[in-house]
């Protein structure tokens, strides 16, 4: 009893002290493919990447209408990104196909591309404007503003594609080794059952 | 190591999810109480170890750590692979549930024909044979490991050996990496608990 009492010991004591090693350097770890799309203008702009942060580099991407039609296909430059225009108007999926059996995909709904889209279709229809102020229609101003908001919110875009990568957080891991053990004790509890009855 | 939700169809799903199973039944009649505590730490070992992530090479690749657990193991890696995996994909969305069992049997099928392998000569008096053993054990379970995820994408990617050079050749620094921490390990068990190797091995044969 002593004995197997103290193997197990050192195996714990090893454990945890890898644990205390991994928990020093966590955020650049962890292995799944991501991508992230989004729309500025007419064009789709999608980013790839391992969550570790590793851009996905000369990934196929493959591009999907509602009902599962391949509406176009193509590679990521070497910084894992890949953008196209918008081919027509429709759910687009996005899918990412990483060598060896990773994958990844990301959805835009048709009514996000419909605003982006209705937006760009108002500009080459450029006609009737209902002036409101200083020279200023309301197609133009409102042209302008999206415009800019595209510029002003790319950083918080590119911000919310780093949170979506993020690796596993010490929560997790933890909540995780705290599972098994408790497997761990169910079983010795059945196992032991067993054995009295 | 771990193939996405998606990539696979259905009969090589079911055939792994199948495989798996009767892998995890070989492995829970072979449980006694008493190794129990043991499985549970090598599963921590494995859930842990695939975030050690090793910046090498052209794809993102993490320790695996299936020779150690095949080694002091045997079939009951089955079982404590198949834990930690359900815990990776339903925590950190690795691999997923319907591939779960094909993920098990790439990792787990290689520990235990490592095991086979491996286990007499690693169990022997420490010496230059025993170490070496250990080092092929770590390696050579990656390598297995690759050759069987190559082998689940026979049906979805288009030629067995591109797919198969281009996972071994991304993993070749975790095979030598795991190989020296298996070994390393085997040298420290051999040490301060030999009757840990022994006496799995003992009883399993």
């Amino acid at each position: 009893m002593e004995k197997r009492h103290n193997s197990t010991m050192y195996l714990l004591i090893l454990f945890f002290a890898s644990i205390l090693i991994i928990s020093t350097n966590l955020p650049a770890l962890a292995h799944k493919v991501i991508i992230f799309a989004w729309i500025e203008g007419d064009t789709v702009f999608t980013e790839s990447k391992f969550s570790d942060g590793k851009k996905a580099i000369n990934s196929q991407v493959l591009v999907f209408d509602r009902d599962g039609k391949q509406l176009l296909e193509g590679k990521t430059n070497n910084k894992g990104e890949f953008s196209f225009k918008i081919p027509k108007l429709t759910d687009l999926r996005i899918v990412l196909n990483a060598a060896m059996g990773h994958k990844a995909e990301w959805k835009i709904p048709e009514s996000e591309i419909r605003e982006t889209m209705g937006a760009s279709e108002n500009k080459a229809a450029g006609g009737s404007s209902q002036s409101i102020g200083v020279g200023l229609s309301k197609e133009e101003l409102k042209e302008l503003i999206d415009e800019s908001l595209d510029r002003k919110l790319r950083p918080i875009v590119r911000m919310m594609n780093e949170s979506q990568s993020k690796g596993p957080s010490v929560t997790e891991i933890i909540g995780g080794i705290g599972y098994i053990f408790g497997l761990m004790g169910v079983a010795i509890y059945f196992k032991n059952r067993g054995k009295k009855a | 190591m771990h193939i996405s939700e998606g990539v696979l169809s259905a009969p090589v799903l079911i055939t792994g999810a199948a495989l798996a199973a009767a892998g995890v039944a070989v492995g829970l009649k072979k449980m006694d109480s008493d190794k129990i505590p043991q499985v549970a730490v090598l599963s921590s070992a494995f859930f842990v170890a695939s975030l050690i992530h090793v910046p090498i090479g052209p794809s993102s690749v993490h320790l695996i750590l299936n020779g150690i657990n095949g080694l002091l193991l045997g079939w009951l890696c089955f079982p404590s692979i198949l834990v930690a995996l359900t815990l990776q994909a339903i925590l950190f969305q690795f691999g997923g549930i319907t591939v779960l069992g094909v993920n098990t049997v790439n990792v787990a099928l290689p520990g235990v024909i490592c095991y086979y392998l491996f286990s007499r000569l690693v169990n022997r008096e420490r010496g230059l044979i025993s170490l070496g053993a250990a080092f092929a054990c770590g390696f050579l379970s990656v390598f297995f490991s690759g050759i069987l995820v190559a082998l689940s994408l026979l049906f979805t990617e288009q030629s067995f050996m591109s797919v198969a050079k281009l996972i071994v050749v991304a993993h070749l620094p975790i095979m030598i990496i795991e190989g020296i921490i298996t070994l390393f390990c085997m040298a420290f068990l051999h040490r301060v608990k030999p009757e840990l190797l022994g006496g799995i091995y003992g009883k399993a044969t």
